[in-house]
């Protein structure tokens, strides 16, 4: 898949929208809240991923109904949900990798 | 700033901004009242992430809408990364806020012009006065450019990013 590897923003996109459906504003808080403030997402950057990632049918779009004016929200896709899955499988596996390879008594 | 924020939103294509123009905009509203009570520096790296990000992103726009080419995102937020063993300095930030807000002037300029014309009582100028001040505009345009190219290079030389101290680590004597 021309996706991979994910980057740091796009994997916390998707990371933020697995827990939970989230507007915009709701997933910048939460990327930045998740990365402890490394990653600061400018609306630019955001949009654009989104537009990205709905394209490749990863998330879609739906109109929140708890607000009294409908703003639009994100969800994960099953097909992004299982893309998602696979980094998350990738990243363990160059871990668990690194962990072996760079014993602590190494030096 | 919301009218800075408005203006460079133009910047995208038509297709993109039909979908996430409002939406785009409402998000930086609440980041922008958030933001409003916070001391200046946060506030104006707040400001120039966010303009830096729009001309990039509408950029990436249109080359997905004329090319066809879909950059992935590939940008990392805190500096702009070209590649991974050079990172523009955060003066970059600053250096292009301050090329923004020149743009910004001078479509303000522009619209009072375009506005003083369509009063239908501006002066009639000889069309050869232009002739007397296009040249001397385009001289001293290249002499700020210039400047700024000049005033660039320094902050990169004093950050040891200018590429002449790394010429200077390079020995050439071969053993």
């Amino acid at each position: 898949m021309e996706n991979w590897p994910l980057t740091e923003p796009v994997l916390l996109i998707l990371l933020s929208l697995a827990a939970q459906p989230r507007h915009g504003y709701s997933i910048l808080k939460d990327v930045e809240r998740m990365s402890s403030g490394r990653v600061v997402l400018s609306t630019g950057t955001l949009y654009g991923a989104l537009r990205r990632l709905l394209e490749d049918d990863w998330i879609e779009r739906f109109e929140e109904k708890e607000r009294a004016r409908g703003r639009q929200a994100y969800r994960l896709t099953p097909q992004g949900r299982r893309s998602l899955q696979v980094e998350v499988d990738r990243m363990k596996h160059l871990t668990r990798l690194a962990t072996l390879r760079v014993a602590p008594g190494d030096r | 700033m919301l009218t800075v924020y408005r203006r460079l939103l133009r910047l995208y294509p038509l297709s993109h901004r039909e979908v996430f123009g409002d939406e785009m905009l409402a998000v930086y509203c609440e980041l922008h009242a958030e933001n409003k009570d916070r001391k200046l520096i946060p506030r104006t790296l707040f400001f120039a992430r966010e303009m830096a990000g729009l001309v990039n992103g509408a950029l990436l726009e249109h080359l997905k809408a004329l090319l066809g080419v879909d950059a992935r995102l590939s940008l990392s937020t805190r500096r702009f990364a070209m590649r991974n063993g050079f990172r523009f300095p955060k003066s970059t930030a600053v250096l292009m806020m301050i090329i923004l807000a020149g743009i910004a002037l001078a479509i303000e300029k522009a619209r009072v012009i375009q506005a003083s014309y369509s009063n239908g009582n501006a002066p009639v100028v000889p069309l050869e006065a232009a002739h007397f001040t296009f040249f001397p505009t385009v001289a001293l345009l290249l002499v700020i450019f210039y400047a700024l190219g000049l005033a660039g290079w320094g902050i990169l030389f004093a950050l040891r990013r200018s590429g002449v101290h790394r010429l200077d680590d390079i020995s050439i004597s071969r053993k």
